[in-house]
């Protein structure tokens, strides 16, 4: 009992402690345009970069800018979206957690006057926000399918580890691939397996498969963590040099690989430019600015061994 | 003698079901059931097996450990930012490296103090052991993403990659560190005090409490050693990836939760053993194996591998009744 009587008080203090903070932060933001950048995971060090990207771009415009992880749920991402609005940010960088879930959310924030700048991931929604700008991942997948083809001279077997498989990006990359690869009868899948991004995973899902298919001629991986994990089983049976991987995103450890001849190539998304752009064209939406294209996208471009120095991690040499 | 030769039973039942599974696997497939799959099943164990011994250990007493992922995760980062980067003091412009020994002694003894706050959690402050465990998930996992900043840790060099990816004796490392984790845990659950102290608690606790065990100190130890294997399979980990991944480990708790539960350890405590666990990871380990060997679709692979988890306790319970 007496333990409890203890207790309340010192919740309280705490409770005040926080709200003191939290007044001294809002005076200060007064005077400052706040933006905030809702991002479907920091689980990925890809997101992680396009998330502090965009909030850094922010600031440097003069903003005071705040990351929202929605941890790939689009209900957490429905209770940001209420907090963001009733706090009164004044636009919102997005990357949504799915297409389709995410529209009510978007409209939300449009009804009560916030505009929304969507980042790589495509919102199905034309009037709700106010511009998207989308990496490309399908023609992307299309690029590499082609160079993929060209590397194995239209012939021989080979793997595919797809990502989560309830997630959009995963079927537009392996359907752009295929949409190339399977026009080639001498090019025979011979296990498709999930590897769910994950870079652990996918060493361990081809470890197996190299017990079933040991004479595979390449593997393609939905993200460059899976690449990373795949070549990695590779090396441990010495067969790094006779199979070919490659990967999607342009991650640093996968554009290292390349540089060192390890990995064959690569799809390189361009975070910076997308959390840039829509930094950017929120700042002129606060100046005033209306009219936005609804659609940018950001072709992903194919990185092999011939183009590698003009790479760098997450995007192109200055 | 009624009891032994229940406890043989049981483990009898889970050995069976591996066999039973590896002749279908065999007949469905000759890549199967070769040298080379066997070491690669056992290499793809090994830390699950670090992890779900430590697990028994803690189920045994009657408690849960939900936090082993998030401690693997944030103790595989911290071995690698101590090799890597070392500790830094910028401002005291001082700077401490650390050997390949030292940064995975550090960070064992960090997973070992993560347990020690699980257990005094639930001795001193009576926290069940799913909340407190549960609360260790997120602040652990939340630990991993502030030293990391949410990215990888990678290039480690190659005499770190020693431990998860090199072989002794024609087997791999990680394989042996299993070993030496499952003959200690055997060594301490059969003959030592502690271990009938374990089973003591999860037996009848109140009991254990009046026959003068103490009853705090001994779920200390267990949470503690429980983290700190889990601390051990994330350098396993690390050094397999070469890397440290901030989202590594995740839902690993459930797989070392299904090798004990498979293995017939009972939920409820004081019933089971560290041998009949490592069978259950097995199980798990060989399914995982063959259904990729099969190509089995992805969809399917959730489905199957559950199915197997409800089956294995379903037969196990059927042997209880029998009894």
């Amino acid at each position: 009992m007496r333990k409890s009587l203890l207790l309340f008080p010192s919740l309280l203090l705490l409770l005040m402690a926080f709200t003191f903070v939290q007044c001294k932060s809002k005076t200060a933001a007064n005077k400052k345009h706040t933006i905030a950048v809702v991002v479907s995971t920091l689980n990925n060090p890809w997101f992680v970069f396009l998330a502090e990207t965009a909030a850094a771009k922010a600031r440097t415009l003069g903003y005071e800018a705040k990351i929202f992880d929605s941890q790939n749920n689009t209900a957490l991402e429905s209770d940001h979206f209420e907090n963001i609005i009733v706090s009164g940010f004044d636009a919102i960088l997005f990357n949504s957690t799915d297409a389709n879930g995410s529209v009510a959310n978007v409209l939300k924030a449009k009804a009560a006057g916030v505009p929304v700048f969507c980042m790589d991931r495509e919102v199905n929604s034309l009037d709700g926000p106010t511009a998207q700008i989308l990496s490309d991942s399908y023609s992307g997948a299309v690029a590499i399918g082609k160079y993929f083809t060209q590397q194995l001279h239209k012939k021989g077997t080979y793997v595919e580890l797809l990502g989560l498989v309830g997630d959009n990006n995963t079927w537009a990359r392996s359907n752009g691939f295929h949409s190339v690869v399977d026009n080639y009868p001498g090019l025979k899948m011979v296990a498709q397996q999930s590897a769910e991004f994950d870079r652990n995973k996918a060493m361990e899902v081809m470890e197996s498969i190299l017990q079933a298919h040991p004479d595979v001629n390449a593997v393609f991986c939905g993200n460059d963590g899976m690449a990373s994990g795949a070549y990695q089983a590779l090396v441990s049976v010495g067969k790094a040099d006779k199979i070919k991987v490659f990967g999607f995103d342009g991650a640093e450890d996968v554009i290292t690989s390349i540089g060192e001849n390890k990995i064959a190539a690569t799809g390189m998304q361009f975070p910076k430019v997308m959390a840039e752009t829509a930094a950017q064209f929120a700042d002129e939406y606060i100046k005033g600015k209306r009219d936005f294209p609804k659609k940018i996208p950001v072709a992903v471009e194919l990185v092999t061994s011939k183009n590698i120095t003009d790479y760098i991690a997450y995007g192109k040499k200055q | 003698m009624a009891s032994s030769y229940k406890k043989n039973l049981s483990r009898f039942q889970s050995v069976i079901a591996l066999l039973v599974l590896c002749i279908v696997l065999s007949l469905l497939t000759d890549k199967f059931f070769t040298a080379a799959n066997g070491v690669n099943v056992l290499r793809q164990v090994a830390v699950n097996v670090c992890i779900a011994t430590g697990m028994t250990l803690v189920v045994l007493t009657a408690g849960i450990d939900l936090s082993v992922g998030s401690v693997l995760a944030l103790c595989g980062a911290i071995t690698a930012g101590l090799l890597k980067n070392g500790i830094q003091f910028p401002s005291a412009d001082l700077y401490i490296g650390f050997t390949i020994l030292g940064a995975v002694l550090g960070s064992v003894i960090v997973g070992g103090l993560l347990g020690l706050m699980n257990g005094l959690a639930i001795t001193k402050f009576k926290v069940p052991p799913f909340v407190a465990t549960l609360a260790m998930l997120t602040i652990a996992r939340g630990f991993t993403m502030l030293y990391t900043g949410g990215h990888p840790i990678s290039n480690l060099g190659t005499n770190f990659a020693y431990i998860g990816a090199g072989s002794f004796i024609g087997i791999p490392v990680p394989v042996w560190i299993a070993a030496i984790v499952v003959l200690l845990a055997v060594f301490i659950t059969q003959k030592t005090k502690l271990g009938r102290y374990i089973y003591a608690i999860g037996g009848n606790e109140t009991a254990a409490i009046l026959s003068g065990i103490r009853i705090n100190r001994v779920k200390l130890i267990v949470y503690s050693l429980g983290a700190a294997l889990a601390a051990i399979g994330g350098v396993i980990v690390t050094s397999r990836l070469d890397s440290a991944q901030p989202n590594a480990g995740i839902s690993y708790e459930l797989d070392a939760i299904a090798a004990v539960v498979i293995g017939g350890t009972s939920l409820n405590g004081g019933k089971g053993s560290v041998w009949g666990t490592v069978i259950g990871a097995v199980i798990i380990g060989v399914l995982n194996n063959g259904l990729v060997l099969l190509n089995v679709s992805p969809f399917w692979q959730q489905v199957v591998k559950g199915g197997v988890i409800l089956l294995a306790v379903v037969i196990d319970k059927m042997g209880d009744k029998k009894e």
